[in-house]
């Protein structure tokens, strides 16, 4: 039976870790509500922050943390041009050709990344990154905190965008019903566009957060994809504070596999939980019908 | 004591969510006979179809095929028992040849048929529904009558008991209706039953002998199909409940539809409105104009060509059958679908455009069918469409069109979808006129509604006409809608059978049988 | 019923024979380097003929690949070193096992439609992967090796080959028998052949199990030439992705598809030799140019260029 304060620390550290990865499965929950695409370069997206956020460090010496909303620019700005070129013109077509598309995309980001940055697992070092945070019994690194507080106020600001602006009017409503919007006036395809570029920016600032707290590598990818798709499902398609609640929950469970069944079990249990969910929850998703 | 009928369908119901699609129906359909099911547009004709076929399950109520229940049965094991039913809109495997089409039903029910006999059944079958020089065609490549053929041909390859056409004659034009016509005909046999849902009447009148009429998912009356055609009731339902055959309101509806649609004194109601009526241009260009223009879906015609040029301040009336092509006509001025020939100008400009661009040149359309987004509230649906109005001119449109709804103001931050049927039409009605168009196309707002609230509503919009705003109103209510509007067109298969001004139009005999076909 | 331009059932049939009569006399010709990439060549078309029968004709695209592959190497190995068996028991009882578990998922993983579908099975395969990773009794992140020294590489490549012939003859078979109607139909308008009698579930399941085996068979020789295995190399998402590439490449669908496919992949690997990096890379650049362009691959695109580089036809 492990010691209190090591569990209480672990679930802690799960929770937070789960806010993080909120952050980071939002953009793929607006783009999937929105435009009916699963991005299969989602995790890429998240490394393209990571790295970018590795050499804004470098090379200008300020804090990536402060540099978010630079990243977070520079995402939305390598997205857009991939949407119109890429995806756009592929709209017509049906889900499968856009997500094959950014399957390739995909592996094209993950070679790219190997060849412009070596095949080296890295990490963003900040010295306060591992100073251990204590509260009574539980300790967890400062990191941490910092990185949930970062994506908590993100998510409430893109919640906010979506739910109060009149960009998340006509993203809901180009969501909804693509033809009754472009009939009342919406720019349907520049809201997907922009759409793309928000979600892009989530993952990049997401990204980012993950690089400060672990290492990362160009096939580190594909891990998040998968805990992305597990919070997007548990939280609700499109659903934006869904996906915060949905990465708090899959964080404390998460860490709960791992103190009852040992550390490896962790991404095992996020695993075995998203298949249970995808399994028995068919009404929650928006099927390919054919009525 | 004569068998049982072979289809018989008792208290079937079918909701999504608070919408009553089909209410607790009664159906039979004998062997050896073909019966019609009629009624209006939303009447429930298709969800019957999905659900005796096995697409649609429904809330409440048992199918029986022979005696035998089918009601819990899926799709696949109802074909199996002996039901084939065609699609509305045809759904051939395009992919795959004609012969192959039968050959998914020929080995569905007989896996292990012998390759030579099941060859000479699909000849034959290909025989009987006129493509045996088709056999070997992608289906892709057959043309809609064509097509309609091959879902016959498929539905007869399951060898069924009972067979359902969905609203096959369609689209379709004089001859080829005759065709139909006979082929329909030389189906039919002692052991199996025909149900034929249309809105064609001639077909129903030349198939069925005994037809049933659907009006907001219930039977209105059943009985032979020559009497059924002859009643004036049933007229009614089709034409429109305004003028004569409307019975006197009660004192509570008159109440209750004053509470749902506020319509002032006419000089302060059209103050009030004013914040939704674009300024007029005094252009001598006329607001929207129309030349031979074509336009369809894929393989379907479906406009072939029609002329007509609206003036600014004029409301017109576009009338017709369904599938004569009026919700097409709306759909082409709006952008959503491109002429295949003719011209189109909105306000002097050569169209081309896209929805979103025609909007902005202050077209509104109230879609058919309302369209009300599920994930904006009241307001949110209100305000989506008030494009480019600062706040202060978005608040002052709100106004007044709450004022016109009272409902709406109430309910205003419910989800959008929550209202009931006639509520949400309010709904879009309001957010189209967010937009101070220039333009309004106004697309089968009747459905739905109950009688007394549409008088009101034409209330409101004979004062928006008033305030000069030039309406299209597309409509079911022929009685309604000749009432408000100035001009007039009746669309029949693609093109303007009738045109002129109202009161001819109301006055013209030949207009009720567009709708009921030739007596 | 023939169309101009192709050729029977039993001349196919013949046909596959024939290449598998000339392929297996091979070795006793053929140096080492060239029976390594017929090795990987028989590998690869064995899994994107499996693949193309799920989504080509059922419309089931499917990204779990390694979970099969994986599931059929850890089976084999498992009989080998346990059992003492031969290799082809191991074979048989990889391909049953394959079976056997794509039957137990499939009540699940067919509620989902389209695009769920196919993040469900990356979800199974990763999830099969940690699994391996974690559980001590198959060896956990380490794995296990092969008891016995592996047989030789020609005998490896027979193996390998009489696998491909499976996967190649049980795709001729789908897409030459009557079961061929059933499928595509399936693939079209799931809901409208259900109105035509077809029980679309089954059919899914049908191709979901037949391609499973296959990739677990395949898996399972591959195993056996490694000698050693474990759970990122066999059930690593790298044998998902190539498949998928080279399906995509080849063209889904097309009964030549699977062939062009890994042959072009294995092709394109070994040009790409000195850089290794930047293959993955080029394949992908392709795999845009081919989906935007030539939506049904190179052979759909040699087949008749006009047609696929027109816009598709309005339905």
């Amino acid at each position: 039976m492990p010691d209190l304060g090591v569990a209480c620390s672990t679930i802690a550290a799960g929770v937070l870790l789960g806010g993080m990865l909120a952050l980071t499965a939002l953009g793929l929950s607006i783009v999937l509500g929105v435009m009916r695409l699963v991005n299969l370069a989602h995790g890429e997206f998240l490394l393209v922050g990571a790295y970018a956020g590795l050499f804004f460090l470098q090379f200008t010496g300020i804090d990536p943390l402060l540099g978010l909303p630079v990243i977070a620019l520079f995402l939305a700005v390598f997205a857009i041009p991939l949407y119109r070129l890429l995806l756009q013109p592929l709209a017509e077509r049906g889900p499968e050709a856009q997500m094959m598309t950014m399957f390739a995309v995909s592996i094209i980001l993950q070679n790219v990344f190997v060849l412009a940055f070596s095949a080296d697992t890295r990490s963003i070092a900040r010295d306060y990154a591992t100073l251990p945070l204590t509260v009574g019994p539980i300790t967890v690194p400062l990191i941490y905190l910092i990185g949930f507080a970062i994506s908590v106020a993100a998510v409430l600001v893109v919640h906010w965008l979506v739910s109060r602006t009149a960009f998340g009017r006509d993203l809901r409503a180009s969501a909804a019903d693509p033809e009754a919007a472009a009939t009342i006036g919406v720019d349907v395809k520049s809201v997907r566009t922009l759409t793309f570029a928000l979600g892009a920016a989530c993952a990049g600032v997401g990204g980012t957060l993950i690089g400060a707290a672990f290492q990362f590598g160009p096939s580190s990818g594909a891990a998040y994809l998968l805990n992305s798709l597990a919070i997007v499902v548990l939280g609700g398609l499109g659903n934006v504070l869904g996906t915060l609640v949905g990465g708090i929950a899959l964080g404390a469970l998460q860490s709960l596999g791992g103190l009852a069944l040992g550390d490896g079990y962790r991404d095992l249990v996020g695993m075995a939980l998203f298949l249970l969910v995808l399994a028995f929850r068919p009404d929650g998703f928006l099927a390919r019908g054919r009525a | 004591m004569s068998a049982p009928p072979l289809l018989e369908v008792s208290g079937l119901s079918k909701r999504y969510g608070g919408l009553v699609a089909i209410d607790h129906l009664d159906l039979s359909a004998p062997a050896g006979a073909i019966t019609g099911v009629i009624g209006p547009n939303g009447a429930g004709k298709s969800t019957l179809i999905g659900l005796i076929g096995g697409a649609l399950a429904p809330s409440a109520g048992t199918i029986r095929l022979d005696g035998k229940d089918v009601t819990r049965l899926p799709a696949s094991e109802r074909a199996r028992a002996g039901i084939g039913r065609t699609y509305q809109i045809p759904r051939p495997f395009l992919d795959m040849t004609v012969e192959e089409n039968l050959e998914v039903a020929q080995y569905s029910i007989a896996p292990f048929i012998g390759a030579a006999a099941a060859r000479e059944e699909r000849e034959a079958l290909l025989v009987r529904t006129g493509l045996a020089d088709a056999a070997a065609l992608p289906a892709r490549a057959l043309p809609l009558l064509r097509r309609k053929r091959l879902e016959v041909a498929r539905a007869l390859a399951l060898k069924p008991r009972l067979l359902l056409l969905d609203e096959v004659g369609a689209g379709l034009v004089d001859s080829e209706i005759d065709e139909l016509i006979a082929l329909i005909q030389s189906i039919l046999d002692k052991s199996t039953a025909i149900v034929i849902v249309e809105h064609v009447i001639r077909i129903v009148r030349e198939c069925c002998a005994r037809s049933l009429v659907l009006n907001f998912g219930k039977r209105l009356i059943e009985g032979p199909t020559s009497e059924i055609l002859a009643n004036d009731q049933v007229a009614a339902v089709y034409l429109g409940t305004g003028g004569a055959h409307r019975k006197a309101a009660t004192g509570a509806e008159t109440s209750r539809a004053d509470g749902a649609i506020h319509v002032a004194a006419p000089a302060e109601e059209r103050r009030k409105l004013a914040p939704l009526v674009a300024p007029a241009a005094d252009s001598k260009e006329p607001i929207l104009e129309l030349r031979n223009v074509a336009a369809g879906y894929g393989q379907a015609r479906v406009l072939k060509g029609v002329s007509l040029a609206l003036a600014e301040g004029e409301a017109i009336a576009i009338l017709g059958a369904n599938g004569a092509g009026k919700t097409t006509l709306a759909r082409v001025i709006c952008g959503a679908v491109a002429p295949s020939a003719g011209i189109l100008r909105i306000g002097g400009r050569a169209a081309g455009l896209a929805p979103h661009r025609v909007a902005a040149l202050g077209v509104a359309h109230c879609m058919e069918g309302r369209r009300i987004f599920s994930s904006l509230s009241v307001e949110e649906n209100l305000r989506i469409a008030a494009r480019g109005a600062d706040a202060a001119t978005a608040r002052q449109r709100l106004e007044a069109v709450y004022d016109l709804f009272p409902v709406l103001f109430e309910r205003k931050a419910q989800v959008g979808t929550s209202l009931s049927g006639g509520q949400q039409q309010m709904l879009a009605i309001a957010r189209a006129l967010m937009a101070r168009p220039r333009l309004v196309i106004f697309d089968e707002i009747s459905l739905g509604l109950a009688p007394v609230i549409m008088d009101k509503l034409y209330e409101a919009l004979a004062q928006l006409k008033q305030a000069r705003m030039t309406l299209i109103l597309i409509e079911q209510d022929v009685d309604r809608a000749l009432a408000l509007a100035d001009r007039a067109y009746v669309l029949e298969q693609g093109v303007f059978a009738l045109s002129g001004a109202a009161r001819d139009i109301a006055a013209d005999p030949r207009l009720r049988r567009v709708y009921m076909g030739a007596a | 019923m023939k169309r101009r331009g192709t050729i029977g059932a039993a001349a196919e049939v013949a046909i596959i024979f024939a290449a598998a009569a000339a392929l297996w006399i091979a070795p006793n010709f053929a140096g080492d380097y060239w029976l390594q990439i017929g090795f990987r060549t028989l590998i690869y078309l064995a899994l994107a003929e499996g693949w193309n029968l799920m989504a080509g004709s059922a419309g089931l695209v499917s990204l779990g690949a390694s979970c099969f592959v994986g599931l059929g190497a850890y089976i084999a190995f498992g009989v080998l070193n346990k059992l003492d068996a031969p290799l082809p028991l191991a074979l048989a009882a990889a391909g049953l096992g394959g079976g056997a578990l794509a039957a137990l998922v499939s009540p699940a993983l067919f509620r989902l439609r389209g695009l769920y579908f196919t993040v469900g099975t990356l979800a199974l395969a990763e999830l099969l992967r940690l699994t391996m990773i974690n559980v001590s009794a198959f060896g956990g992140a380490t794995g296990i090796f092969l008891k016995n020294d592996p047989p030789d590489l020609p005998i490896l490549f027979r193996y390998a080959l009489a696998v491909a012939l499976l996967a190649s003859l049980a795709m001729t078979f789908c897409a030459r028998s009557r079961a061929s109607v059933i499928l595509r139909a399936v693939r079209d308008d799931e809901d409208a052949a259900a109105q035509m009698g077809v029980r679309p579930f089954r059919v899914k399941l049908a191709a979901f199990v037949l391609a499973s085996a296959v990739a677990a068979m395949a898996g399972g020789v591959q195993a056996v030439k490694l000698g050693a295995i474990e759970p990122y190399g066999m059930f690593g998402l790298q044998w998902s992705i190539d498949v998928l590439t080279m399906a995509i490449i080849g063209g889904v669908g097309l009964r030549l598809g699977p062939l062009v496919g890994a042959v072009f992949v294995i092709a394109l690997g070994e040009a790409l030799a000195d850089y290794p990096e930047a293959h993955v890379a080029i394949a992908g650049v392709i795999l845009i140019v081919l989906i935007r362009f030539a939506p049904r691959g190179v052979v759909g695109f040699v087949a008749n260029p006009a047609l696929v580089l027109r816009r598709p036809a309005p339905a």
